[in-house]
């Protein structure tokens, strides 16, 4: 095989957007979220779920389709005050995991970013382009996650599996 | 020597690995490490092509990318056209054959035109084909022009690919000065990138008999390749060029043979801290009679030929230079036992230090090759004192000639870094950078070994911020040389550009022609163009130019160097873009289900694929929509909305923020009511239609059109992030979290009742443009009222995660109803009967609200909002406007949409258009919409559509809308 890499399919990922002062928001859901890294781009885990700072007041936090209920219910998007934002976007991402020895060089055909260590470090989350699309990428054991809009999931994967063949 | 042209030892090719390939379907032998050049050079072979006007013989001039005469295709596996005979590595079985002759090589027809060139000299064809018409001659003259045709298929078998890269130091060319360079920032940690386009490294030194450090040059390589290659930071990309120079450091280097077994090349789009260009340098040709006979070669790629390849090109050569460079070729060519004849030295003394490594030969200082003799191949050279005079005949089979070396500057330049010109070299040298980029090596004018090597260290050093590590010691003869730009010659024409047959004479017609800029002589001769973008021509040209004129070089300047710097595959650039990937493509959750239904699918906006049409065995677009049509009217149909953008709006400032947006008031708004809305672009013309949502007092749905989603969502950051940053407004693109089945029709109410739902369905509880959360057929859902056709309407929003499920539902709950899924097509049908606008249609980008009879839309209340201002302007002009309108055609027959409507049909300026015309099955003929200057008022009248080609077809000008004028349905 040209690539020593795989790749899968995620299932749906709980997905809640959250935008607004970071003081807020940590007021608002409690323990609910991680701690907020404290770097853009980078992410923290905590108790299963992954909070993410994808960009200026904007975080992403990502976990187990299964906790989508309980963290809704912790968030309470509906009731939030004014000066934050809480959507559920759980649907909106397509997930791919990328891993294996040549999971960087098939991400260097996907993406524009410099994946290398020494730029995007184990607790590395952004959002970037893969194959000319909007994606978000971060790191996972052995390789990486990279999501994209979820109506672009069949031709991301079309696009890997021409990748890897 | 060996057999043919083969010495018998030396060379980096692999003697035991024998190779059998084909010219012009004749078989010949070589070996593992020769090109196609040196294996045709090895077996005698000098006539290998023809030139491109004059059809003239041609033979192997360079040795590498310089190469600007022998082009070939290549057939079968490795099929590609017009590839120089120099950069093709010989494999077994390769089969090439020579471009641009007919019938043969030796024989071929288009050589009379030599017989007509004082007629057709540089920019004939402009001034010639221009009566009666150009046309008359653009057939023919497209079939006579090009070379090489491309490859008829795509290859057989692996495939291309693109990908990134990222670097702190890229460096382009693995020479004595590149792999210096890299060694020293690759001892400082820092990140290397080293691509260099040989098929092997080591750049001039593999031609070249030198030592560093006491031994042999090509062993240093090797012992600094073992040491790059073992550190991590390194990155070594080996036949791969560097061609193209962007901003931003931005670079494209092609693999044309990476380690990847599937991929037949590969090109990195290098993002690179900072660049080093030691891409060496190229010998430029002297110019003179005939000087493009085969035979007559560089005598760098001479030098190449005898020390990398093992070849002899001749077996009686002279050398004709006008710098030191030379004498080692005619030393290495002494010491392979080739008779040099004598050395023509135009400069009137040789350096001692020259004349020492050629003790035997004859040495003509002062003396210039005024002609070659021969046709097919050279047979000897007349040899006069520059200032004239009688020549001497030296007969010959070789000519290598070295006019001196240009630093190969196309990248450094291509970055919009500056060249100034050096008079000592006499040559163009990398002057002030514009990004982050060195230049090293001969590439910066150090022509001698030990400076390559100190260039390159240097360069380095400063860049990682070390101290240059010592430099080992490296004998070569030192450079020396004087300008010769063309040598005065009385028979035969002097080439300057061998590819496209420019001569002197063709510059010197250019300049009396008024052409006196450099950019202009090349638009008008071609100098400087094709395959080899002048590499060996070009600074002779600008020489020319120079003495023609009177101005020095650098009053003349270069013409603008431009990726790529050498041929790159399309299939290299567009990588695996191909087939289904070739433009991005998006799916809802439903597409396999329509698939399975026959759906014809196609783009319908924002790259999204939706059914157009469900057709049933034996139908086609027109009976398809039919009947889908008729579905929706009169019983019920459904179709997937998913692609429509969603955006959810959250802060206390989301109504004023949308009151802007929208030309009408939207913060009046009560939670769980919807309104319908035109946005407006700063000048007023309608931007895009859609419906907003209050769902609490801070939180909103906007709805967008397709097409334009993605603008929209730009346009509503951009104006909140330039116009109010202040306000209190999030964003949140929601088009993916929510799918919708929209069931439209007479009947959908009853299905919606059929899936089972928790929302009171009464329109009274549920009334048009409103919103209900709840659960559909046990699905969580959020339902809104609206209506696109005209129907009663019900829009069942739910995750995709739920859409198959939904959908299912839907089609199994409206079956007994006899529901049928609508396409893109029906749509279309069903909005015109309505007189509904679509952009890109009505909304053409130049039609307000008032124009589309929507100024109802156009709020009276608002002081301010976006386009409001642009539109009071232009009203208040009294140019007359287009407006919509429906229209009848009269006979009843379809028209095509765009016809455009003239006064009385006559041929005279238009007065609009027809945007649409769709068969109607209410009124069970064809109805359409236009645009029509005063057409509100004209409601009544008969208006003209003039086709092409003169038919004219009266249409009944009435009001857009054909169907339920009132709204009772949609609202029922």
């Amino acid at each position: 095989m040209p690539y020593d890499v795989t790749f899968e399919r995620l299932e749906t990922q709980a997905l809640h957007d959250l935008k607004g002062p970071r003081e807020a928001l940590a007021a608002w859901a409690g323990d609910a979220l991680p701690p907020f890294p404290d770097q853009p781009n980078t992410k923290t885990e905590a108790g299963g779920a992954t909070l993410m700072f994808i960009g200026p007041d904007h975080w992403l936090l990502r976990a187990d389709l299964t906790r989508e209920g309980t963290l809704d219910a912790a968030l309470r998007p509906a009731e939030a005050p004014p000066e934050i934002s809480l959507v559920r976007v759980s649907d909106t991402l397509a997930w791919f995991r990328i891993t294996g020895p040549d999971a960087a060089e098939v991400m260097a055909v996907a993406c524009p970013m410099d994946l290398h260590t020494s730029r995007f470090g184990p607790d590395g989350a952004g959002f970037t382009e893969a194959f000319g699309l909007k994606a978000l990428v971060t790191r996972c054991a052995d390789g990486f996650d990279l999501a994209v809009e979820q109506s672009f999931g069949p031709m991301v994967a079309d696009y890997l599996t021409r990748v890897i063949s | 020597m060996a057999a043919g042209n083969r010495l018998a030892a030396g060379g980096r090719i692999d003697r035991s690995k024998p190779l059998h390939f084909t010219f012009n379907g004749k078989a010949y032998t070589g070996f593992q490490g020769d090109t196609l050049a040196s294996a045709l050079l090895a077996n005698g072979v000098r006539l290998t092509a023809r030139s491109f006007k004059y059809h003239r013989p041609r033979g192997i001039v360079g040795a590498g990318v310089e190469e600007p005469a022998t082009l070939v295709e290549l057939m079968g596996d490795d099929a590609s056209g017009n590839r120089p005979a120099t950069t093709v590595p010989l494999t077994e079985g390769l089969a090439a054959k020579a471009v641009n002759c007919w019938p043969s090589l030796a024989f071929d027809i288009g050589a009379v035109n030599q017989l007509a060139s004082r007629f057709i000299p540089a920019g004939f064809y402009y001034k010639t084909f221009k009566w009666p018409n150009w046309h008359l001659y653009e057939r023919p003259i497209r079939k006579a022009a090009g070379l090489a045709a491309a490859p008829s298929e795509p290859p057989s078998k692996g495939h291309y690919e693109t990908r990134y890269g990222h670097c702190d130091v890229l460096i382009a060319g693995a020479g004595p000065a590149g792999l210096m360079a890299a060694l020293t920032v690759a001892r400082a940690g820092l990140r290397v990138m080293i691509a260099d386009e040989g098929c092997e490294a080591g750049g001039s030194l593999l031609s070249r008999r030198l030592t560093i450090g006491g031994t042999d040059a090509m062993e240093w390589v090797d012992a600094t390749f073992a040491e790059l290659n073992a550190m991590p930071n390194v990155t070594h990309l080996q036949n791969a060029t560097v061609w193209g120079y962007r901003e931003h450091n931005y670079l494209m280097v092609t693999e044309r043979a990476p380690a990847n077994p599937s991929l037949l090349e590969r090109t990195w789009r290098v993002r690179a801290g900072h660049v080093i260009t030691a891409t060496g340098a190229i010998e430029r040709g002297l110019v003179f009679g005939n000087n493009d006979r085969p035979g007559v070669m560089l005598a760098s790629a001479v030098q190449a030929y005898v020390n990398r390849y093992g070849v002899a090109p001749g077996k009686r050569a002279v050398i004709f230079t006008n710098n030191n460079s030379a004498y080692a070729v005619a030393a290495d060519l002494a010491a392979a036992g080739v008779e040099v004849r004598a050395i023509a030295d135009s400069r009137d003394a040789v350096p001692d230090e020259a004349r020492a490594i050629v003790p035997g030969i004859e040495i003509m200082a002062g003396k210039c090759v005024t002609e070659a003799q021969g046709t097919r191949q050279i047979r000897s050279v007349a040899v006069a004192a520059k200032t004239g005079g009688s020549a001497r005949i030296l007969s010959c089979d070789l000519l290598a000639m070295s006019g001196g070396w240009n630093p190969t500057v196309h990248l450094w330049s291509q970055s919009r870094s500056t060249l100034r010109y050096d008079d000592p070299l006499a040559t163009f040298l990398p002057d002030t950078p514009a990004q982050p980029i060195s230049a090293a090596g001969a590439a910066n004018g150090a022509l001698t070994l030990q400076d390559a090597l100190r260039s390159g260290a240097e360069a380095a050093a400063q860049i990682a911020g070390t101290t240059p590590p010592d430099i080992p010691d490296a004998p070569d003869l030192p450079y020396a040389m004087e300008p010769l730009w063309r040598v005065e010659t009385a028979k035969g024409k002097a080439f300057l550009d061998l590819q496209n047959d420019v001569t002197v004479d063709d510059i010197h017609l250019a300049l009396r022609e008024g052409y006196s800029n450099v950019e202009h002589v090349k638009r008008y001769t071609t100098g400087g163009m094709g395959f080899d973008q002048g590499k060996t021509g070009n600074i002779n040209i600008i020489g020319t130019v120079a003495l023609a004129q009177g101005l020095a070089m650098d009053q003349v300047g270069t013409t603008t160097f431009r990726a790529p710097y050498t041929p790159v595959s399309f299939g290299a650039i567009g990588g695996l873009r191909e087939e289904t990937v070739a433009l991005p493509y998006r799916h809802t959750p439903i597409t396999e289900w329509n698939l399975a239904q026959g759906a014809f699918m196609y783009e319908a906006g924002a790259r999204w694929r939706r059914p157009g049409y469900f057709p049933r065995a034996g139908e086609g677009l027109q009976e398809a929509t039919n009947r889908e049509c008729r579905a929706v009217r009169f019983g019920v149909g459904v179709y997937d909305g998913s692609p429509l953008g969603t955006f959810e709006l959250k802060g206390r400032d989301v109504g004023r923020f949308l009151d802007y947006l929208y030309s009408n008031v939207m913060s009046s708004l009560k939670p769980g009511n919807g309104r319908y809305g035109l946005m407006l672009s700063d000048d007023g013309l309608i931007m895009d239609d859609g419906v907003c949502f209050r769902l609490d007092d801070h939180r909103w749905i906007v709805s967008t059109s397709t097409g334009h989603a993605d603008a929209i969502n730009g346009h509503m950051e951009e104006m909140l992030q330039t116009r109010f940053p202040e306000w209190n407004v999030f964003i949140t693109t929601v088009t993916s979290q929510w799918n919708n089945a929209t069931i439209c029709g007479p009947k959908a109410r009853e299905v919606m009742a059929a899936l089972g739902t928790d929302i009171d369905l009464s329109p009274e509880a549920f009334p048009f443009m409103t919103v209900r959360d709840g659960t559909v057929a046990g699905l969580p859902a959020r339902v809104v009222r609206v209506s696109f056709t005209g129907e009663l309407s019900f829009e069942v929003n739910v995750a995709p995660r739920h859409m198959r499920a939904l959908w299912a539902k839907v089609m199994e709950a409206g079956a007994p109803f006899g529901i049928l899924p609508v396409g893109s097509e029906a749509s279309h049908v069903l909005r015109v009967e309505k007189g509904f606008l679509s952009l890109g249609h009505e909304v053409d980008g130049t039609v307000d609200a008032y124009d589309l009879g929507m100024g109802w839309a156009m709020s009276k209340k608002k002081s301010d909002y976006l386009g409001k201002r642009a539109v009071q302007i232009r009203r208040e002009g009294a140019a007359p406007r287009r407006e919509l309108v429906g229209v009848i055609p009269e006979p009843d027959r379809q028209i095509p949409e765009g016809a455009p409507l003239t006064p009385g049909g006559r041929r005279e300026k238009t007065e609009g258009f027809v945007t649409a015309c769709v068969w109607s099955v209410v009124h069970e003929r064809w109805v359409g919409l236009a645009l029509l200057e005063g057409g509100h008022a004209r409601h009544g009248e008969t208006a003209h559509v003039r086709l092409k080609g003169g038919e004219v077809i009266p249409v009944r000008v009435t009001a857009p809308c054909h169907y339920d004028p009132d709204g009772d349905k949609l609202r029922s």
